[in-house]
């Protein structure tokens, strides 16, 4: 899909949005959808429009859970430098868990940059706790040597408190990378380890995919409000940065990312991390068999 | 006749010792302070401490012949030691503080109690002082090593705080480990927030020398304070009027030489007219020890002649003398004609020779550095640039955001920056070794330093490059290009290359926008552009 019919996709799924609401209810009569795409202007109106219509994160947050958030909080950088993801999707999310009775929402990433200069710069230390969650910083005495069992990583230091919930759910922001092209959700799982994480970068495509078959979230919401087109994956000034006012949920991590590459005009399966990924059986990664619903608000 | 202590003197020993405990506690605040807690620019003036201290601000107006405004507060210092005399030393000072404390943990001891003759000669600080002072007429600053806050600050930085780390550090694990989560997690968040740098090269030399000075202790009372502290000495030189004089009433006194036994900084209250004014801190030792309440420190308006030190004029000139010879010998390195590739200063840092006149080694950038990548340094800067802030990218990076250490140096050896000067200032260029670069030397793909690079467009490109193997196969990879233009050299790159030991891109000062002469590119234009 290029990027014409992406937008003239959206302009249909805005217009059938206003004049045929009954078309949704057919859709959930067959099933969710895989994949919910929604454009608008307000970053935490269309994460939460797109968990609805997902069909609520009750599906995917159970009363009493443990729920661990992971943005991408990697760098020193302001929202608008789209280096991190947008603090209002991770609010959003932080209240669309604690609503569906989550028991303790954690905001946690490994950054690389001076963690607490990430935290209060990319705004999402202030946005999540305000919104109850628990923002932790990630603590090396909390890493472990974990059996990852990766097709290439058979092991690597993993933070505990990835471990130690009953949910995760994966928010990362869409950028690009110079080695895998793009960074987008499985990539952003190495926010969740420790060790020497640059070495991964000598087989970045496995790493993600090995990481992703461990990491597997009970859900996946591609922060594309903002995106960064250009000196990845840290940016640094504006015109780096576009506004897609975009976000991608679903289960099928594979699916998201796909959905994610479109937004730089990159075909899925173009990209080696989405072909492997498919092949580990983690997803699909033709957006063509994938059930997506757009919307628009 | 009744033999009573003075309750009045009792109460003001103990409201000193209070003033000390104020002032100890309100630094060490202060030093926690001094670091990045949410807020770009620090809104508490955390060195305001050395802005007090006159011993600073003469020697850096000396050797720089400049004034720094801040240091102008020390004026304050220098007016109420003229009219009370050394009361600084006994109720601010926190080095003094720490000393004291120390002497009486020692004293309270059998073994370590300091000795009590009163022969040695309270004159070395004099002479330290006289050293100091002459040596900043050459410009050669060597006040931070000895001074009171500097000293403090420094060890503080570069010992105290990698100790408190390791004791977080250890208790969250002890936590971990005894399955006490909330506590476990409640250490290392705060450890998180606190961001005590954790690791110094030549802690070891810094902390040995702070074990030292309060060891010192057990040998004699406030044996820094009394022999050693040239700012004491300089305060007692400035101590003039003592409007508060020390009064022995005659008919209590039993001649019992308690006062003089006791004085901390063996100032001889007793006999009165034999008092050392000028080394009198007036801590009311004496007067609260008395038991006959017979001393009193009494307000008198008069001068007096000072009774201090007997400094005799040979003496002097032979210390002046010593000190011509001294100094030179702190410049005499190649280190002035030619950069050091390792002397990366921190962003703000004046041009060298200027840096270094001014520059009190108090180690508040050292503090302040978010990555612990200000080190003090050994041999980078030369002989007097001993413990002057460098940055050691394999130890820390430069964080781009960050300008910490030039909101917090005392005494403008760094220039203060906004973080959008900061973010354009040059301290130095990466370099890569394509004999170790993963792409280039093995053929492996690899792009950390890439990813890393802060500015935007990327100082660090990407080529592709071709490796051949020893099978002759030739393998083709993305590699890094240094823009040696738009690189700032703040080292996050050789922080981050995956070759730990010797890092295949490594930064050196060449470049450096302070400086005339480590200058690399004659004309920096976009035409230049590789």
């Amino acid at each position: 899909m290029d990027r014409r019919d992406f937008i003239r996709n959206l302009f249909l799924a805005g217009l059938t949005a206003k004049i045929a609401p009954q078309l949704f209810s057919q859709v959930s009569s067959t099933g969710w959808p895989e994949l919910a795409v929604v454009q608008g202007d307000s970053p935490a109106a269309i994460t939460k429009e797109a968990l609805a219509a997902l069909g609520g994160m009750k599906r995917f947050v159970k009363r009493g859970d443990k729920v661990l958030i992971k943005p991408n909080i990697g760098w020193d950088r302001t929202p608008e430098m789209a280096a991190c993801t947008n603090p209002e999707v991770v609010k959003a999310l932080v209240e669309l868990a604690l609503d569906a009775g989550a028991k303790e929402v954690i905001v946690i990433d490994h950054t690389i940059n001076q963690p607490k200069r990430c935290y209060v710069r990319s705004g999402i230390q202030e946005a999540a706790s305000q919104a109850g969650a628990k923002v932790l910083f990630a603590e090396d005495q909390r890493l472990k040597n974990v059996a990852l069992k990766g097709e290439w990583l058979k092991e690597w230091e993993v933070y505990q408190d990835f471990m130690e919930v009953d949910k995760l759910i994966n928010v990362p922001i869409a950028k690009v990378h110079s080695l895998s092209k793009v960074t987008l959700g499985m990539k952003n799982w190495l926010g969740a380890v420790g060790g020497s994480r640059n070495q991964l970068h000598q087989k970045i495509d496995q790493a993600m995919v090995d990481l992703a078959a461990f990491f597997r979230p009970a859900l996946t919401v591609l922060d594309g409000y903002r995106i960064l087109f250009r000196n990845g994956p840290q940016g640094g000034l504006i015109s780096d940065t576009k506004l897609m006012k975009t976000v991608v949920a679903g289960i099928d991590p594979v699916a998201v990312d796909a959905y994610g590459a479109t937004f730089f005009d990159y075909k899925p399966q173009d990209l080696l991390f989405l072909r492997l990924a498919q092949e580990r059986g983690l997803g699909k990664n033709q957006l063509e068999k994938v059930k997506i619903e757009k919307r628009k608000i | 006749m009744k033999r009573e202590k003075s309750k009045k003197y009792f109460w003001l020993q103990h409201l000193r010792i209070f003033s000390q405990l104020v002032f100890f506690s309100l630094f060490f605040i202060l030093f926690l302070k001094t670091h990045y807690a949410g807020e770009d620019y620090l809104k508490t003036t955390v060195e305001r401490y050395f802005h007090f201290d006159p011993l600073l601000a003469l020697t850096t107006f000396i050797g720089s012949r400049l004034i720094f405004a801040a240091l102008l507060y020390s004026g304050i210092t220098l007016l109420l030691t003229l009219l009370f005399g050394r009361f600084v030393c006994g109720w601010v000072c926190p080095l003094g503080a720490l000393h004291q404390f120390f002497s009486f943990i020692f004293k309270k001891t059998r073994w370590l109690r300091p000795k009590r003759d009163d022969q040695m000669s309270l004159a070395p600080k004099y002479f330290i002082l006289i050293i100091i002072l002459v040596a900043s007429i050459l410009s050669v600053n060597l006040a931070g090593y000895l001074d009171p806050l500097s000293f403090l600050y420094r060890s503080f930085s570069v010992y105290i705080s990698p100790v408190l780390n390791q004791i977080l550090l250890q208790s969250g694990n002890l936590a971990y480990a005894l399955g006490l989560k909330t506590l476990g997690q409640n250490i290392g968040q705060a450890m998180g927030n606190l961001a005590l740098n954790g690791v110094f090269q030549n802690a070891f030399l810094i902390g040995l020398i702070f074990l030292i000075a309060l060891a010192l202790n057990a040998w004699k009372e406030r044996f820094w304070c009394r022999y050693l502290c040239p700012a004491g000495a300089l305060l007692g030189l400035f101590s003039r009027f003592n409007l508060f004089k020390l009064k022995i009433d005659p008919d209590k006194c039993i001649d019992c030489h308690l006062c003089s036994i006791q004085c901390e900084t063996n100032a001889q209250p007793y006999p009165a007219d034999k008092w050392r004014s000028s080394e009198c801190i007036y801590c009311d030792t004496c007067a609260a020890i008395c038991p006959t309440g017979a001393i009193s420190f009494p307000l008198r308006w008069q001068a007096e002649k000072i009774k201090g030190v007997d400094l005799s004029r040979r003496k002097v000139l032979l210390s002046s003398l010593t000190a011509l010879l001294i100094a030179p010998i702190f410049k005499i390195t190649w280190h002035r004609q030619r950069s050091y590739p390792a002397l990366i200063r921190p962003p703000g840092a004046l041009p060298e020779e200027e840096f270094l006149t001014k520059c009190v080694r108090c180690g508040e950038c050292l503090k302040a550095c978010p990555t612990n990548g200000l080190q003090p340094a050994l041999t980078e800067a030369g002989p007097e640039g001993i413990w002057t802030p460098v940055l050691v990218p394999k130890i820390g990076y430069c964080e781009y955001y960050c300008s910490l250490c030039t909101q917090v140096c005392p005494t403008g050896a760094i220039r203060e920056l906004t973080i959008e000067e900061k973010t354009k200032v040059k301290i130095g260029t990466a370099w890569v070794d394509r004999s170790r670069c993963l792409p280039y030397a093995l053929g492996k793909s690899c792009i950390v330093c890439e990813e890393h690079c802060p500015v935007s467009p990327k100082a660090i490109q990407l080529i592709k490059v071709e490796t051949l193997t020893p099978e002759g196969k030739v393998v083709s990879n993305l590699a890094p290009f240094v823009n040696v233009e738009t690189c700032v050299g703040c080292g996050i790159c050789e922080n981050k290359c995956v070759v730990v030991n010797e890092p295949a891109i490594r930064v050196t000062s060449i470049g450096e926008q302070r400086s005339e002469k480590n200058r690399l590119i004659l004309e920096i234009s976009g035409e230049n552009q590789p």
